[in-house]
């Protein structure tokens, strides 16, 4: 009867648009913020860019830092486009840490060659877990999936801090405890990519990930379904599609990534496990991953 | 001896729960008011933060513990706003808005009360005491567990029935639960639904965020981030567990405060627990709680629906 | 006689699309008055802008020959203008009384019941409506339901009562009750909008008005027409009502379904104990009400829905409780009745969708990555045999037109079926033309050898296309006939709940 205009071709310029718009609300939303504790809005703008891009240092550091925001963000999109509204991040950047500091008491001695690839992936099935855990509380018990990862987030918290305070992992001067684990050996640090800048071989990863979540979603038979998850999942089910598989596929494929976060912080940046610098990286991700995944 | 001693502990456990369990049934209540009518709303969360923090800052800043209550009714249905506008007016999916609600709500207490203190030592209040109902105070065991406790506490205690009253016995409540289960049926009556939905949300976030006020008031002195800690999670866990009914989210409620109470208890007495685990409880419990529940007769059939007219 | 609403060159268009073009459409007090044309000619908009749900863009719409302003429903049901919606606007949950008087309190905080139910009590009684006020909607069967919403307008003082498709959901037997009580309203001075597409019923109004395209093409008085000249009013040329089905001897049988129960969401049996068989060249009917259980039957076929009980041998193997994975690469084809919800992915294009369930299979994958070529070729092809109107293979299918999209279902599910087709209302809500197309696709697989399973709630459709016809009730089969040894009204009884014995005796002495 009526044809009904949705926007489902977003074409380029559309995509473009909306993105630079994102960015623009961004910063204007951050001008009011900054605006509202009476500091001066040009400076803090100037400041910022200095600060990030201002010099060469500045650029590693930011790129140390985007780092893995990029990998939680990827985790965002690739969930959120099959609307599985997982915000596991947060948790599953701890779990890729614990699981790549397990890895590196377990690999210890091994050739980096073997021994980096070896905790990055042990870091990341250790996320792979939890993402699982979710799934299954999902599609077989019917959990929604954003209840069930706050409530597994605030368990990896505990479990951190017991690990770290109490448990085996945490590192005692005297009595005192630190919260924090002692520091790994340097052969456990990620090698730097130019002499002994900070910036890390792990930067290079993400860019790597989101080449690879690139080329799945768009060309590939799972990305395919991930993509008509997310539009209609009763026409999937109907054409002979394993719903809670591709579920189960996707939210681990998300956790994997946003615990290659965890492990490459550890490995890249801390070099010894502590909460302090994992906190917010999964949550930051989220609204990374919203903005971004505006270019469907 | 220890007999007394054992009385004593028990006594502080319930009188505990109820402490607990009265903020909760503000943001609770609050969200099933919310629920009934159809908005999923995810974002209680942020908007118990927001309100304890809007609490904090005017408590600290006017001294005036009742303005500090106003302020958190007010952060909490400007919240409500917010979600209102999102998913009756724009139609986003409504855990999209609840999300991004909370991300918003995190980011920017934290950001407000770091411009807030400015490096100085953050100011603190002193927060509501407890008030002794006269005789009854004094009943042995009953006393000090219902009567001798925060005004508010009260209030929050009779915030059930009236809202259960509000639902099943106004006009208001069943054009409200009618906007859960079917709002064509309003429609189709000439009557707006998106008004409805407004009201109904800012209404019930506002409640939720009296109830995040009350938690800073009540039982704190100062602001940290993360304040409310999961709270808001609880809450919506309760709300599915109440199966969507005033007596059932009570239970609910009073059960998770039961845990925590209990949970302090232990670390009180001294038990060899870690201490994580104990704090992890009410979220373990809510995890399992959920996987035992598939008996969702009360969910409103439109609930999370953005409603559109054709 | 007096006209009691007048609507003068209403025009309402939608993004380009003229729904109403310059109406003129007159309703007389105390009449039946018949919207008629087919799915998308403008019924549906004209009656929401009488009803306020639509501004007109042009035009004046005349109570009592006095112009009114109809922004809202609220205006509507101001000036006495009530209207029962195809898909009931009840809220299960709540008791007939609670539906009734929901929004309707102008004062006073408490819920006051005890007036609504005084005036309603007085209402049933004048028009012999026996309801009980306090049961659930929800324990109500349709046909009650439907008072439901006719009381909620008569409630409000309906002089004008707009009824949109209103026995699409009932019993033959179940339809003469609601005329009777519409003739009742009419006699006591209200006037009837009618709008259907059903020729049946058109010739029970006083006058019908023909729309075609947004245009009305004729006002008659029904007593002075044919239903042939409303069918060619409608259509805009002759129709042949029937496709002509050679006759053909059943070969090998395909699928034979024994014992088959089901349960739905809450326990309850939705499918009882059917049993039954089609054979190569054969297209098996199932007739019914909506609702009676033919979605679950689909269902269960198509490996969606797990049986409870019963045997279903396909090509002779057991697959009772298979996957819908495991049906499609045996061979089993299916064409849902809702295509844009379980047929089709709406936000892809016409090309992702032709490979919908089949985006693994190695013809359309290159090595890990789906070959884009093959697809799109493989898109082309098919929109040029299947005469799928779209600008090229990259829109998305949502925006194609309810017939283009049916048209990409059937090319892919015949493109990969072998053996079985099973169609559940493949002609719901298309113009007559697609339905000529569809019907003589479905005739040409049989002809191929394919067994076919078709349902739909038009016996028209499968006492021209049916080789058998298995009648639902309730989920359970109430007798399996020989159209040409029925009549349309022996399936009616038997869709109501009568068993046909006599109509199966007599196909066992056909067979």
């Amino acid at each position: 009867m009526i044809v009904f205009e949705r926007r489902m071709e977003a074409n380029a310029l559309w995509t473009l648009s909306s993105f630079i718009m994102a960015i623009v609300a961004g910063l204007a939303a951050s001008a009011v913020l900054i605006a509202s504790t009476g500091a001066n809005v040009p400076d803090v703008f100037g400041a910022l860019l200095q600060g990030s891009v201002g010099s060469p240092k500045a650029l590693a550091t930011t790129l140390v830092k985007a780092t893995p925001l990029i990998l939680t963000g990827l985790a965002t999109v690739i969930a959120f486009r099959a609307q599985i509204w997982s915000i596991g991040q947060e948790g599953q950047v701890f779990a890729g840490a614990m699981g790549g500091y397990l890895g590196a008491q377990l690999l210890a001695g091994l050739p980096p060659l073997l021994f980096f690839p070896g905790v990055l992936a042990l870091g990341m099935a250790a996320g792979m877990g939890l993402g699982w855990i979710a799934a299954v509380l999902r599609n077989r018990f019917a959990v929604n999936e954003i209840i069930s990862t706050v409530m597994l987030n605030y368990l990896v918290v505990y479990l951190l801090s017991w690990l770290l305070q109490g448990g085996p992992w945490g590192e005692t001067g005297g009595t005192i405890s630190y919260h924090q684990s002692p520091m790994l050996p340097d052969t456990a640090f990620l090698p730097a990519l130019f002499g002994s800048s900070r910036l890390h071989a792990g930067v290079l990863l993400p860019f790597l990930a989101a080449a690879i979540c690139a080329l799945v979603m768009s060309r590939t038979p799972l990305g395919y379904e991930i993509r008509g998850l997310g539009y209609n999942p009763e026409a999937l089910r109907h054409k002979g599609v394993d719903i809670a598989r591709t579920v189960s596929v996707i939210m681990m494929a998300s956790a994997a990534l946003a615990a290659l976060a965890g492990a490459i912080e550890l490995f890249g940046v801390s070099h010894r496990l502590r909460a302090d610098n994992l906190i917010g990286l999964g949550y930051a991700g989220i609204i990374v991953g919203m903005i971004g995944g505006l270019s469907r | 001896m220890s007999q007394l001693f054992q009385e004593a502990i028990i006594i502080s456990i319930l009188a505990s729960t109820i402490r607990i369990m009265t903020p909760l049934l503000f943001s609770a209540m609050g969200e099933l008011i919310t629920q009934r009518a159809g908005i999923w709303n995810m974002g209680v969360e942020g908007t118990m933060l927001t309100g304890a923090f809007a609490a904090y800052l005017v408590a600290t800043l006017t001294g005036s513990l009742w303005l500090a209550v106003l302020a958190a009714i007010v952060a909490g249905a400007l919240m409500g706003l917010v979600i209102a506008f999102m998913t009756a007016t724009l139609r986003v999916d409504h855990f999209i808005a609840g999300l991004g609600l909370n991300l918003l709500a995190g980011g920017l207490t934290l950001y407000w009360f770091q411009s807030y203190i400015q490096g100085r030592a953050q100011p603190i209040f002193s927060g509501f005491q407890d008030v002794d109902i006269p005789l009854l105070s004094d009943i042995p065991v009953i006393g000090p567990v219902l009567f001798s406790q925060r005004a508010l506490t009260y209030v929050a205690l009779l915030v059930v029935p009236v809202v259960w009253f509000l639902l099943y016995r106004s006009r208001y409540g069943l054009e409200l639960r009618c906007l859960g289960e079917n709002p064509k049926a309003l429609d189709v009556k000439g009557l707006s639904v998106s008004a409805r939905q407004y009201l109904a949300v800012m209404l019930g976030s506002a409640m939720t965020g009296l109830g995040g006020g009350f938690l800073m008031l009540g039982f704190s002195d100062r602001f940290l981030a993360d304040f409310t800690a999961g709270r808001g999670w609880i809450v919506i866990v309760a709300l599915i567990a109440g199966n969507w009914r005033p007596r059932g989210v009570l239970i609910a409620v009073t059960a998770f405060a039961f845990l925590e109470s209990l949970a302090t208890h232990l670390q009180v007495v001294g038990a060899q627990v870690p201490h994580q685990l104990l704090l992890a409880l009410p979220y373990l419990a809510s995890i399992g709680l959920l996987m035992g529940l598939r008996f969702r007769s009360g969910q409103p059939a439109r609930l999370g629906i953005p409603y559109a007219r054709e | 006689m007096s006209t009691a609403l007048r609507v003068e060159g209403l025009t309402k268009r939608f993004a380009g699309v003229t729904a109403n073009d310059d109406v003129d459409f007159d309703l007389r007090r105390g009449e039946i008055h018949c919207l008629f044309g087919e799915n998308g000619a403008g019924k549906s908009t004209l009656s929401s802008c009488i009803f306020g749900f639509y501004r007109p863009d042009k035009g004046e719409i005349l109570l009592r020959d006095q112009p009114v302003q109809i922004a809202s429903p609220m205006d509507a049901i101001r000036h006495g203008i009530g209207m029962v919606h195809q898909h009931f606007v009840l809220v299960p949950e709540f008791t007939v009384l609670e539906n009734i008087i929901v929004g309707t309190q102008r004062s006073g905080w408490r819920l006051n019941a005890a007036e609504a139910r005084q005036k309603l009590r007085g209402i049933c009684d004048g028009y012999g409506i026996d309801l009980d006020l306090d049961a659930y909607v929800w324990e109500l069967p349709v046909g009650r339901q439907q008072w439901v919403e006719i009381l909620k307008a008569l409630y409000l003082d309906a002089q004008i009562l707009i009824l949109d498709e209103p026995t699409a959901v009932l019993t033959p037997g179940e339809s003469k009750v609601l005329f009777d009580i519409v003739r009742k309203m009419c006699a006591r001075g209200m006037s009837i909008i009618l709008i259907t597409h059903k020729l049946v019923e058109v010739m029970q109004s006083d006058r019908v008005t023909v729309l075609r395209k947004g245009r009305v093409v004729a006002t008659l008085d029904t007593p002075a027409t044919t239903p042939d000249e409303l069918a060619r009013l409608m259509v805009g040329r002759d129709v042949s009502f029937t496709v002509t089905k050679p006759e053909l001897a059943p070969g090998e049988t395909i699928l034979a379904v024994e014992g088959l129960s089901a349960r739905g969401f809450w326990g309850d049996a939705v499918l009882k104990d059917v049993s039954f068989s089609v054979a190569q060249h054969e297209i098996l009917g199932i007739a019914g009400v909506a609702g009676n259980g033919q979605k679950e039957l689909f269902e269960v076929l198509c490996g969606v829905r797990r049986p409870a009980a019963g045997s279903i041998r396909f090509k002779g193997e057991e697959v009772a409780g298979m996957s819908p994975r495991a049906m499609m690469d045996r061979g089993v084809g299916h064409i849902p009745d809702d295509r844009f919800r379980e047929g089709l992915v709406p936000e892809f294009s016409v090309a992702e969708n032709v490979v919908l369930g089949w985006q693994r299979s190695p013809k359309y994958c290159n090595g890990p990555l789906m070959d884009r070529e093959a697809i799109t070729g493989l898109a082309r092809e098919m929109i040029g045999e299947y005469q799928i109107t779209t600008r090229d293979e990259h829109v998305s299918a949502g925006k194609l037109s309810g017939g283009n999209a049916q048209k990409i279902i059937i090319a892919r599910e015949f493109l990969h079926a072998s053996g079985l087709v099973l169609a559940n209302q493949p002609t719901r809500g298309l113009d007559v033309g697609v339905i000529e197309y569809v019907q003589t696709q479905l005739l040409k697989k049989r002809a191929e050898g394919f067994a076919i399973v078709l349902a739909s709630e038009e016996l028209s459709d499968l006492f021209s296309l049916a080789d058998r016809i298995a009648v639902m009730f309730k989920g359970e089969i109430m007798g399996i006939v020989d159209p040409r040894k029925v009549t349309v009204a022996e399936v009616g009884v038997m869709m109501a709940g009568r068993r046909g014995d006599i109509a199966a005796s007599k196909e066992r002495v056909s067979a």
